[in-house]
């Protein structure tokens, strides 16, 4: 199997381009909006940052399947990274949406926004993939029942995006709309490429942790090949549990 | 509350003086988000890294007392051969031996 770090140099360089990039086409090359002026900038990357983790909660879920139909450990670790990075990035998507609401409307959330109530309800489900997987002690188990939750999560996401599109509503901007409308072409290429600098950046930071993953467990390998005592001074927050 | 229908129109163009706190501020949390990240990584490979510099130790004392026995020459030790590793970091996914059961272990790994 290829190991987890490999390429990741090259990654990480694409990824800081993209995003110098993305960055400089941000603020010097796509046109101000003639409703919200500067503060549409938020755009860029508040909706790219949604998009990946909305996507990269879904790859948990692919991930996921292919643990329960292999039984490989390898993928139980794609799908808890990918989730956990997913919900990294939900954060980001929550802050920096707040701030274009408060900008926008003058309010830092609008609780009768399908768009914002949804994306919080798929969050807040997330984050319970954290003491959801913690409470069960059996390592099996463990990995089965958190595989079984990320793919019932994951098929939840696309349902949930799918019903909010289905709800009218005019308060959240419709910047992908269905019929008439949309980007201009600049904003177009300033949003691809900003889309595509988020997702080179999830993919490196979700590459990252697995090597460093891996990195500490060929260490606890190591160190059982040895018999050598276990290390003092390491301050864990989750306790041991068997 | 604002209505639903009220609220665009109450959405004038910000000022760019006050417009860009909040682009400012949307941006920076970002960074601030990445850079904390960064660091909480940064602060585990520090500890794989002192953990490793403890294994070393630790193997090469044994390896120095194992000498010190005449008549006897050090045994090589199994996993600890740098220049022919048995597997990738991607083979250390395998379930772990009954005494590394901690909550942080993810599928053979550890958690952050």
């Amino acid at each position: 199997m290829t190991p987890f770090g490999s390429g990741l140099r090259a990654l990480s360089l694409a990824t800081v381009a993209m995003l110098a990039l993305a960055l400089s086409l941000t603020f010097f090359y796509a046109p101000l909006d003639a409703d919200q002026g500067f503060v549409q900038k938020i755009f860029y990357l508040h909706v790219p940052l949604a998009i990946v983790a909305l996507l990269g909660f879904i790859a948990g879920g692919v991930f996921a399947v292919l643990h329960l139909r292999s039984g490989d450990s390898r993928w139980d670790a794609y799908s808890y990274v990918s989730i956990h990075m997913s919900v990294i990035f939900g954060v980001a998507v929550l802050v920096t949406g707040s701030i274009w609401a408060k900008a926008s409307w003058g309010h830092w959330w609008v609780w009768d926004e399908p768009t914002l109530v949804s994306f919080l309800i798929v969050f807040l489900m997330y984050a319970t993939y954290y003491p959801f997987r913690y409470a069960i002690e059996d390592r099996e188990r463990q990995a089965r029942y958190a595989s079984v939750f990320a793919v019932t999560a994951g098929a939840f996401v696309p349902l949930n995006f799918m019903a909010v599109r289905l709800a009218e509503s005019l308060v959240h901007p419709r910047v992908f709309a269905t019929t008439g409308g949309g980007l201009p072409g600049e904003m177009m290429l300033t949003f691809l490429v900003s889309l595509a600098a988020m997702g080179l950046l999830w993919v490196t930071l979700v590459k990252f942790e697995l090597t460093a993953k891996s990195a500490s467990g060929q260490l606890k390998r190591l160190r059982r090949a040895l018999d050598a005592p276990a290390p003092g001074g390491t301050s864990r927050v989750a306790p041991e549990v068997s | 509350m604002l209505s639903l229908t009220a609220l665009p129109l109450a959405a004038p163009a910000l000022p760019l003086d006050e417009a860009g706190r909040y682009v400012a501020g949307a941006y920076v949390v970002f960074l601030v988000l990445i850079v904390v990240y960064v660091a909480i990584m940064a602060a585990k490979l520090q500890r794989i890294e002192r953990e490793l510099r403890e294994l070393a130790g630790f193997a090469e004392t044994r390896a120095a007392g194992e000498q010190a026995i005449p008549g006897r020459e050090a045994e090589d030790m199994p996993g600890i051969d740098e220049t022919k590793p048995s597997s990738g970091p991607g083979h250390d996914l395998t379930p772990p031996g009954p005494d590394d059961g901690r909550a942080d272990h993810v599928g053979g790994v550890n958690r952050v």
